[in-house]
């Protein structure tokens, strides 16, 4: 009698076990259900969504939006994060477009386009700039992140403005960019039935590779990861805390400035809008990506992820004509519940 | 000092300063969830983007709302003392042109007058 009480409260248990296993995959995967559940919706709406042009288009803009997303990464690692990035995008992406344009109105005295290499360089270097000041005052000042770049993106905004304001341009929108830079981008890699996969996505696979090799087959990578996940561990066990924390944001910068070169080709234009909230996109996408808040925990492969699935219900939503005051919400909405189940799962594995 | 209680979750990184329990994190998750469904399901159902008309000082023109692919009706033409109606432009600069009989909707835009001097 009472080994039968045993086996059936054994029973029972294994039962409550499983329903929590289900419970447990169900919540920690809430946000990729709903975006999957989204997508069928969107494919059965609008059959057109998942036609061989709009399946290019969505990897198009995945790769413009990989490399920031690739940066960020790094300061989400470090717990940290960056809300200069997208302003840095556009200023980047502003002195590209002034510097090869065949209209110089912020240079009036120019009269020819500078080589290529040389403006890539230069926008690298205002990246790692702003970068370096970032990773300064967050490793010597000990300012929280959110402070500092809330400062540097304040303050690259106001650059951006009076540098649109310099020359003849008065602040106009620059266009009329050289035909050079803009095939260097978007000049057509290969053709799929009939549709043009620009250049900049092999530049996005490179970044990637890029990336990848950099967290995790280098010191310096291996050492992000000590300071994300323990900075006074780290410390102790000799790696530069300091020396490491302003190379990641150096780094992101570097990002960033490419991701402006980039970007200023791909829409053919740059004004003081270009880059507007790019961070919040990189920053949700990160996090979707399984890139922690708790700090040590992302992998490359989970931002590509996360851009891309991003970038999938967002064309998606498009296809479905939902405003773009709606997408904010939504946006906003997709961080919360991102941080929440972040959360939640490492709570659940202690 | 600080006390620290074994029973209590304990977070690392941005959210150290959290004191939060596995069971509460189910139910924001929940919620969050339900009212992102929500939020997906409201701007499916008003779907649509608003097209505008700046006319650039001539007479106005209606706005209209287009789903995505959508081809822009075109308006009766604006009118405006001293010029003549030139074409719709996507920019306010005028650089770009907007062919009301083959480009298609895929945001909510304005499209700016272009005027020739009489």
């Amino acid at each position: 009698m009472s080994e039968k009480n045993t086996a059936s409260a054994a029973g029972a248990l294994s039962t409550k076990d499983k329903m929590r296993k289900v419970g447990d995959l169900l919540l920690n995967n809430a946000m990729y259900i709903i975006i999957v559940l989204a997508i069928i919706y969107i494919s059965i709406v609008r059959p057109s969504f998942l036609g061989l042009s709009s399946i290019v288009n969505v990897i198009s803009l995945t790769a413009a939006k990989l490399p920031i997303a690739l940066g960020i990464g790094g300061c989400i690692v470090l717990t940290g994060t960056d809300i200069s990035a997208g302003r840095v995008v556009g200023l980047t992406a502003c002195i590209s477009a002034s510097l090869l344009t065949t209209v110089f109105k912020v240079f009036p005295n120019m009269t020819e386009a500078l080589p290529l290499p040389v403006v890539l360089l230069l926008v690298m270097a205002v990246g790692a700039a702003v970068g370096f000041v970032n990773g300064f005052s967050v490793a010597k000042f000990k300012l929280h992140p959110f402070i500092v770049t809330l400062s540097t993106q304040l303050i690259v905004y106001g650059i951006i403005l009076m540098y649109l304001m310099s020359g003849t341009n008065n602040g106009q929108t620059l266009s009329g960019l050289a035909g050079s830079y803009r095939s260097f981008v978007t000049g057509t890699l290969f053709s799929i039935g009939g549709v043009a996969v620009p250049r900049y996505v092999l530049y996005a696979i490179i970044l990637t590779a890029i990336m990848w090799i950099i967290w995790n087959k280098t010191t310096f990578g291996k050492n992000m990861f000590a300071v994300g996940s323990n900075e006074e561990a780290a410390n102790v066990s000799g790696v530069n805390v300091s020396r490491t924390i302003i190379m990641v944001f150096m780094l992101a910068g570097i990002m960033y400035a490419i991701t402006g070169f980039l970007e200023g080709a791909r829409i053919a234009s740059a004004n003081a809008n270009t880059g507007l909230n790019y961070e919040s996109d990189a920053i949700a996408a990160c996090v979707i990506g399984g890139v922690s808040f708790v700090g040590g925990i992302g992998r490359i492969s989970g931002i590509v992820v996360g851009v891309l699935l991003l970038q999938i219900i967002f064309t998606g939503l498009n296809f479905l004509s939902v405003d773009a005051n709606m997408l904010y919400i939504i946006k906003g909405l997709i961080i919360l519940i991102a941080c929440a189940i972040d959360m939640r799962k490492y709570l659940v594995r202690k | 000092m600080e006390e620290r209680k074994d029973n209590e979750p304990q977070l690392r990184g941005l959210y150290r300063h959290v004191r939060i329990s596995v069971r509460t994190l189910n139910i924001i998750i929940l919620v969050l969830s339900a009212l992102l469904v929500v939020c997906i399901v409201i701007g499916i159902s008003r779907g649509g983007y608003q097209i505008t008309f700046d006319t650039l000082g001539g007479t106005v023109v209606e706005s209209q709302k287009h789903m995505y692919g959508e081809l822009v009706e075109e308006p009766n033409p604006p009118t405006r003392e001293g010029y003549v109606f030139d074409g719709w432009y996507r920019d306010e600069a005028l650089t770009y042109p907007w062919n009301i009989g083959e480009d298609v909707v895929t945001e909510s835009m304005t499209l700016y007058a272009g005027w020739k001097e009489k």
